[in-house]
């Protein structure tokens, strides 16, 4: 016998996570009412109906408060789009207002860590309070929002809420730190946090002021490349900025249960891990690749061109995160395809980095090289092994799966764009760029620094294909099939 | 709590399932992958995959900060190796699942000790206490006494014939203030009453009185007591075994088994008892056995779908008790339902134990009694306790609970809405599966 699926429990979490939201918007109005500026009233009018809009749903009183596979998918799904669906609000109202495509496609940029923009004045014009709200977002989309409130809310502390963490939290297993799911997404949002602040510290006692270190700091943490600059990274002109950011772009790319290790010192586990050797070796090989690509071209100027910009620029890719190295648009040709090659790979699985991630790909390459050799040897028992553990064929059969849903989404959503008239080689970067959650691209097809010129129906492609990427293809496909409603 | 449970098997998982909803922090070890992807997807929980004899598992499970190490795989050796490590390493209790009686001898208590071994779980010799008990009341299908029968909590099944049946709840205890209704078990489902529930034909009530109140239950529930002699066991298992040494003179028990080999061997460890070689499930084989004069009948198989289906047709043959032993935990409450008098179930026994042992790390005043889905404990009040400050219509105690009576001064009484506690009484808890640690908490 099949349950129906307890939508009432549903409208009364996503309520209870909805007034979590609201008191989110609480740190843009107050910075608004500290500069000064007009904006803090439909930020806090946002807040305000925010709130609301969550009591009344909290309201709901459900018949049971039983959560099950089913539920954990389809909330994990909702609240994602009910946050960007209140986070787009003060978008289409501040002082800087633009339209409902837009705003929604801004909001889900944000929370997506995808970064990428389609407004068409800089991030300066804008206020003080609609800056903090967009950092913000990406923060909190970044270690996720199902994440927090497993932390915080212990009626989610049973069966259903495994379902959430395992729906949001990237990778194809999950770590559990501690033995209790509100422990664990306490860890790891605890590390986040304490990261986020040594960041902001380190970077306010730079050049920056205390909020533009905020901003970076969120904008780096998620990997979703947020900056409160027109000129992004490079307006600073400062080493000592590129370095901090590039060291902590590289842990947001980390898997984080591995950073929990290193605290709890265990070291030698970490080293041991097939995984982060093989991303740190990663972006090791891509720079020199990198480098020696730029030194054969021969327009290097400085010392400084050769080491720091293109390791910072790969970290910067290789996590997602898409800030972009001054200079790094006249670039050549080949770096760019190896930008590409490091958009699809992405960081660690368990990070906050984008992309298919580097697990799934070591998957890949083992269960190829498999297959290639089970042409010579026919009766060879072969099996893919990480970190000398083999892994269950039906996991390795997901990660296939999971690659070709990736590649087929991104070849739609191409498609699809291209339907609505935008040139082949944009269609199919933007939709790539926004499923890897990167958001780079836009200035290097040749369509202008931003999205702006993407149609409104376009943005809504694109929005999806972020969700997606973010909660990576499955949580959101499931929801198409009918087994799921059924 | 920290507790880690070396072993996923079919007790090892159910404790992992009722502890993690009991909000402890879990950890399960064992080298089956399968079986742990399966507890670590559905339940709140964390697995290690190893040997739970290994030193490396071990250390990855962090068993040296357990609270409390509970050893249940099938293999009693096993168990106890494992913790033997872990209390090497550490770890506060170790409680190892065991299938011999010579370990749970007083007198080995201290190379138990030497060994690392806090304390053992014998499920078999639990299921035949369990059986000898419904034997002696033969009209309950759950018999739980506290502090040498002051209050007795009782689990019956009402049909038509009962004078309870169709009654509310507050016409009842208008009549008589003796009883407390505690719980009703109805359609699968367990509810604690209210006073305007009424209770039905077909119902399973848990009744707590006194003493000297209980007897009047047996009319009151349409029953008639009856002396068990003759006893009929299908299956020579372990339990079957246990429960013809502790019977003594008691009871006269015939055991029927189809295997000739475990035949061969009953007759040294059962001295007292019957043998027979033959299929119990064959009726002429029950007829030979003697099921007509047979008081009880008790189905003991590894099979719970032979025992559920021999029971049934050995009650057509007119015995006035049936057990039967239900291992999975689905089919009970059909079992109950298709009308067999008591149920035996080692996993629910072994999970009764390991409760006791959470809420009384001493264990010795502690009893606990799990059902399928709920729980009955004895707590002590603690000074200071929660549960101290108002009486107990005034403490808006959660729906999953309820207080049914309480021992003050060595003497037995039931809880009504004016009873106040103090400090050093132990009160009867009847609550609903996941909210025991709800309950402790009042208490402390």
């Amino acid at each position: 016998m099949r349950k129906k699926i307890n939508f009432r429990m549903l409208l009364r979490i996503i309520g209870g996570l909805t007034m979590l939201e609201a008191m989110f918007m609480i740190v843009p109005v107050i910075t608004a009412l500290i500069y000064g500026e007009s904006d803090w009233e439909i930020l806090a009018a946002t807040a305000a109906i925010t709130a609301c809009a969550g009591f009344g749903l909290w309201k709901v009183r459900p018949r049971s408060t039983f959560m099950g596979k089913r539920e954990g998918f389809l909330l994990t799904a909702s609240v994602w789009i009910v946050f960007s669906l209140f986070g787009m609000i003060p978008f289409m109202f501040c002082a800087t207002p633009v339209g409902l495509s837009s705003a929604f496609f801004e909001a889900m940029s944000a929370f997506t860590t995808t970064g990428a923009t389609t407004l068409a004045f800089p991030v300066s014009s804008m206020s003080h309070g609609m800056v903090i709200w967009q950092a913000l977002m990406q923060w909190l989309g970044g270690m996720g929002i199902i994440l927090f409130t497993l932390a915080i809310i212990p009626a989610l502390n049973t069966a259903g809420g495994m379902q959430m963490f395992n729906a949001e939290v990237t990778g194809i297993t999950h770590d559990k730190l501690r033995p209790r799911i509100s422990q664990t997404a306490m860890a790891l949002w605890g590390l986040y946090i304490a990261l986020t602040f040594i960041m902001m510290v380190l970077l306010w006692m730079g050049p920056m002021d205390l909020f533009d270190s905020i901003c970076h700091a969120f904008g780096t943490l998620s990997t979703g490349g947020f900056s409160s600059r027109a000129g992004s990274i490079g307006e600073f002109q400062s080493d000592y900025v590129l370095v901090v950011t590039g060291i902590f772009m590289l842990l947001g790319g980390m898997n984080f249960a591995m950073i929990y290790k290193v605290v709890l010192g265990r070291w030698r586990q970490v080293k041991a891990d097939e995984i982060v050797r093989i991303y740190l070796g990663a972006i090791l090989v891509f720079s020199l690749m990198f480098i020696v690509a730029r030194i054969i071209k021969g327009d290097i100027s400085s010392w400084r061109e050769l080491s720091l910009l293109p390791v910072f620029q790969v970290i910067s890719t290789i996590t997602s995160t898409g800030y972009i190295a001054p200079g790094f648009t006249m670039w050549e040709p080949f770096v760019l395809a190896l930008t590409f090659m490091m958009m699809f790979s992405g960081g660690c699985a368990g990070s906050t980095s984008g992309g298919a991630k580097i697990d799934r790909l070591l998957y890949l390459k083992r269960y190829l090289s498999n297959a290639l050799k089970q042409c010579i040897h026919p009766n060879a028992i072969l099996s893919v092994k990480v970190n000398g553990a083999i892994v269950n064929q039906g996991l390795v059969n997901k990660v296939v799966a999971f690659l070709c849903l990736f590649i087929l989404l991104i070849v739609g959503g191409g498609t699809a764009m291209s339907f609505l008239g935008l040139p082949p080689v944009d269609s199919f970067f933007s939709s790539f760029s926004c499923i890897c959650n990167t958001g780079i691209g836009a200035s290097l097809t040749g369509y202008g620094e931003d999205f702006t010129i993407v149609p409104d129906a376009a943005k809504w492609i694109l929005s999806f294909l972020m969700l997606t990427g973010r909660l990576e293809v499955f949580t959101i496909l499931l929801l198409f099939t009918r087994p799921f409603w059924k | 709590m920290r507790i880690v449970i070396a072993g996923s098997g079919e007790v090892g998982t159910h404790l992992a399932k009722l502890l993690s909803y009991e909000e402890q922090d879990i950890i399960v070890i064992d080298d089956n992958a399968e079986r742990l992807d399966m507890l670590d997807s559905s339940y709140n929980l964390m697995t290690v995959k190893g040997s739970p004899t290994s030193f490396f598992a071990q250390k990855d499970a962090r068993a040296g900060h357990a609270d409390l190490f509970i050893a249940v795989t099938p293999h009693e050796s096993t168990n106890l190796v494992a913790c033997s490590i872990a209390k090497s390493l550490g770890a506060k209790m170790t409680v190892a699942r065991v299938s011999h009686y010579g370990f749970m001898d007083p007198a080995n208590k201290d190379a138990m000790k030497r060994m690392g071994v806090d304390r053992l779980i014998y499920p078999e010799y639990l299921a035949a206490k369990e059986i000898i008990t419904s034997l002696k009341h033969s009209w309950v299908r759950n018999w739980f006494e506290l502090h040498e029968g002051q209050i007795i909590l009782v689990g019956v099944r009402i049909r038509e014939n009962a004078p309870l049946a169709g009654m509310q709840l507050k016409e009842f205890a208008s009549t008589t203030g003796n009883f407390h209704v505690s719980a009703i078990r109805r359609n699968h489902e367990t509810i604690i009453p209210r006073g305007d529930d009424r209770m039905l034909a077909g119902d399973v009530l848990y009744i707590t009185a006194t003493r000297d109140h209980v007897d009047d239950l047996i009319t009151l529930c349409g029953k008639v007591k009856r002396r068990i002699k003759k006893v009929l066991i299908m299956g020579g298992s372990k339990i079957a075994i246990r429960m013809t040494d502790m019977a003594g003179d008691r009871f006269h028990c015939t055991i029927i088994d189809n295997s000739r080999e475990v035949c061969a061997a009953l007759p040294e460890k059962c001295p007292d008892a019957d043998i027979i070689h033959g299929d119990a499930r064959d009726p002429e084989v029950l007829l030979e056995a003697g099921i007509d004069e047979c008081d009880a009948f008790i189905a003991l198989s590894p099979s719970s779908e032979s025992n559920i289906l021999t029971t049934l047709s050995a009650k057509e043959h007119g015995v006035k008790k049936s057990i039967a032993e239900v291992e999975d935990i689905q089919f009970i409450q059909q079992a109950e339902e298709l009308g067999i008098g008591t149920v035996i179930n080692k996993k629910l026994l072994a999970t009764s134990s390991i409760f006791q042992l959470l809420l009384d790390a001493d264990a010795s005043t502690s009893k606990c009694l799990a059902l399928t889905d709920a729980e009955v404990a004895e707590l002590e009040v603690r000074p200071g306790a929660k549960i101290t400050r108002a009486a107990v219509k005034d403490l808006h105690l959660d729906r999953n609970m309820t207080l049914a009576a309480l021992i003050r001064d060595n003497k037995g009484m039931l809880v009504t809405g004016g009873t106040r506690f103090e400090p050093g009484d132990k009160v009867l808890v009847f609550c609903l599966t996941g909210a025991l640690h709800k309950v402790e908490r009042l208490f402390t």
